[in-house]
């Protein structure tokens, strides 16, 4: 997970420290096996090691070189081996923060379905919640329609790298029956998400669990297309080419309308916590249920013709007019 | 990318702060500050360059701050002596493991998961962090995912990370409130916990000024979060018991049970579907409980016209006059 663009100077030190611990754990490992294992890429590793080598401190006027990392067998093998090593004995424990975040995510694991009565969560559970102070809680979950009895089968579908039909109702309420590749759920505080790829439009497309019925693994198993799909992208909207830009107004209320998409620009503050940020939507007459369910705490600038979907989306839904026609989001 | 060697390059931080650490394990009995400005390479570089005394010094504060912030401890041994005496010395258990800590690929590959939920929110960097260090620990991670699901906790509120801290670190904090009348207040609370009520992240807290248990919405936070002070100091608190955090969650629960909505839903449409109601079903009927009237109307405004409140009143008329302010807004 830990992407490099993100890897700030703390960062960098923790994987310093840390792989010079797995390597006295380990014994000598070559260096795609740890890139491969720490999922980064060998070339950081590399430059990592170089650092690694540099530590050293003057010590009563002497300088002290604190590690060894082989260089000849790094150059000739490719292999690391820590031949020297005076300090670092084991990784360091998780701060109070780390340990905390990893609670809470096994925490928030042991709510869904997929989890309920798996031995190993709750014996995380435990060995986590012993030096642990309290803080974040499992998600609390009320409202019907937000857990969904088909996540798990369509998880078992993954799994089994299978096709998965159900029926399927779009914006303007057309059901139809629909045959879907699964490649990832995604479970979110506001709902669960599948990825598909879709053998119709022919790429990976979302679908809102809570659209999805009558939800049945087929017999078939994944196409070479749907095994091609390398990477899904993490954010609930994808940006395409075709997508227009949204300059929208939002009171804290409803930053969510902006976190959610990708920004054209960084969002700029207006005044009192009120952002404004260019957003881009893909499918232009959705702009008016995303922005209306804010009550107010949303508000788009421009273009005019967004402007104008908003405003007869609420008078649609206050029964003072009728909608336009939106397309499927999916 | 060239490999240069001859300019020294400018203090890298992640170099600094491990030569600093490497020094500090080193010297067992600890460092004074003018020992190691004396030893580390990254601090005497900076010395060299003409780095001044004070911004010197302020390094030194940062980097100790950086290392607490990963959980290596730095402490003091001699907090009252002479100011060039005092030395610093990283705790010994920092780098010791409970010792039934032994994973298994597929523990790990769950840690991972537990970890990823995270990503792209605010405890984004310390779950990574953490992830890095289990994994250090050596265990093989398993070549198939065995879990097919991805689980992602979303945190739009800026103030998320502030109050995570100031949880942590049992101090009293400050901020503007906005209630969903409109009514703006400052609040001063000493922050117990954050938890999740359907997609919502909620503050429990006590209220210093109304002596009393607190729910907040995060999101109607509309200042910065600030920590307050006592002079230099930060004003801390004492941890909740085990038993006023029970009694704080059993307040919250019997504050939902006591709220109910019914709603009427319109066959074949998306809330049709959302609220699973079968085809069978002569009508749309249903009713539930919920936590907080205006964070329901906004949900149910994402259906539009599909959903009819039938009770409460108060919940018709706020998702309608949401519909009002947008339709006026946007004029």
């Amino acid at each position: 997970m830990p992407k490099l663009n993100n890897f700030n100077g703390e960062d960098r030190y923790n994987f310093m420290l840390s792989l010079v611990a797995f390597l006295q754990n380990r014994g000598p490992v070559s260096v795609e096996e740890a890139a491969s294992h720490f999922e980064l890429d060998a070339k950081y590793l590399r430059k990592v090691v170089t650092s690694i080598n540099e530590a050293r401190a003057e010590v009563s006027g002497f300088e002290q070189w604190f590690f060894m990392i082989d260089l000849d067998e790094l150059e000739e093998n490719g292999i690391l081996s820590l031949i020297d090593n005076l300090v670092v004995d084991d990784v360091p424990k998780l701060s109070n923060r780390q340990a905390s975040a990893i609670a809470a995510g096994l925490n928030y694991l042991a709510s869904l379905p997929a989890f309920k009565d798996d031995e190993d969560i709750k014996l995380l559970q435990e060995a986590f919640a012993s030096n642990v102070i309290r803080g974040i809680n499992p998600l609390i979950e009320l409202r019907p329609g937000s857990a969904e009895a088909g996540a798990e089968t369509i998880r078992k579908a993954i799994l089994g790298e299978k096709q998965i039909q159900c029926e399927y109702i779009n914006q303007k309420g057309e059901r139809a029956t629909r045959t879907l590749e699964p490649l990832r759920l995604d479970a979110r505080a506001d709902g669960w998400y599948l990825r598909a790829f879709c053998p119709i439009h022919k790429e990976v497309r979302n679908f809102k669990l809570d659209r999805m019925r009558s939800i049945s693994v087929l017999d078939e198993t994944l196409s070479l297309a749907a095994r091609g799909v390398s990477e899904i992208e993490d954010a609930v909207y994808v940006a395409s080419s075709t997508d227009t830009k949204v300059l929208v107004e939002v009171e804290p209320e409803a930053y969510r309308l902006i976190s959610e998409f990708k920004n054209v620009s960084e969002p700029t503050n207006v005044e009192n916590g009120r952002l404004r940020a260019e957003i881009k939507v893909g499918h232009l007459p959705n702009i008016g249920r995303l922005v209306a369910r804010y009550g107010g705490a949303a508000k788009v600038i421009a273009p005019a013709e967004a402007k104008k979907i908003v405003k007869k989306y609420a008078l649609a839904a206050l029964g003072e007019s009728t909608p336009d026609p939106v397309e499927d989001e999916d | 990318m060239s490999q240069g060697t001859s300019q020294p390059a400018k203090s890298d931080k992640s170099e600094r702060l491990l030569q600093l650490t490497c020094a500090l394990l080193f010297a067992e009995r600890g460092l004074t500050k003018a020992e190691l400005f004396r030893s580390i390479p990254g601090y005497i570089d900076a010395v060299n360059s003409g780095t001044a005394e004070d911004a010197l010094n302020r390094m030194f504060e940062r980097d100790k701050t950086g290392l607490r912030e990963t959980g290596i401890q730095v402490y003091t041994p001699n907090p009252s002596a002479e100011a060039e005496e005092i030395c610093y010395i990283i705790a010994d258990d920092t780098f010791t493991w409970p010792r039934q800590l032994e994973l298994t690929a597929k523990q790990l590959q769950l840690l991972t998961l537990a970890a990823q939920v995270w990503s792209q929110a605010s405890l984004e960097a310390d779950a990574s962090q953490a992830l890095v260090r289990l994994k250090a620990l050596g265990i093989e991670q398993a070549a198939d995912d065995l879990i097919g699901v991805a689980p992602r906790i979303r945190t739009h509120e800026p103030c998320f990370s502030p109050l995570t801290s100031a949880i942590q670190d049992l101090t009293q904090v400050t901020f503007n409130y906005r209630k969903s009348n409109g009514e703006v207040t400052k609040r001063e609370v000493q922050p117990w916990s954050l938890q999740n009520v359907d997609g919502q992240w909620l503050l429990q807290c006590w209220d210093v000024n109304q002596k009393d248990v607190r729910n907040f919405v995060l999101k109607r936070i509309v200042s910065k979060v600030q920590i307050v002070r006592n002079g230099d100091l930060e004003v801390n608190f004492e941890a909740p018991t085990d038993q006023q955090l029970a009694e704080a969650n059993k307040s919250l629960a019997e504050h939902i049970a006591n709220q109910v909505c019914e709603l009427n839903v319109l066959k074949d449409t998306g809330a049709w579907f959302h609220f699973h109601l079968d085809d069978s079903a002569s009508d749309g009927h249903i009713s539930f409980n919920y936590m907080d009237l205006e964070l329901l109307a906004e949900e149910l405004r994402d259906f539009g016209a599909e959903v009819k409140v039938i009770r409460p009143k108060e919940l018709a008329d706020a998702v309608r006059a949401g519909f009002q302010k947008v339709a006026s807004d946007h004029a």
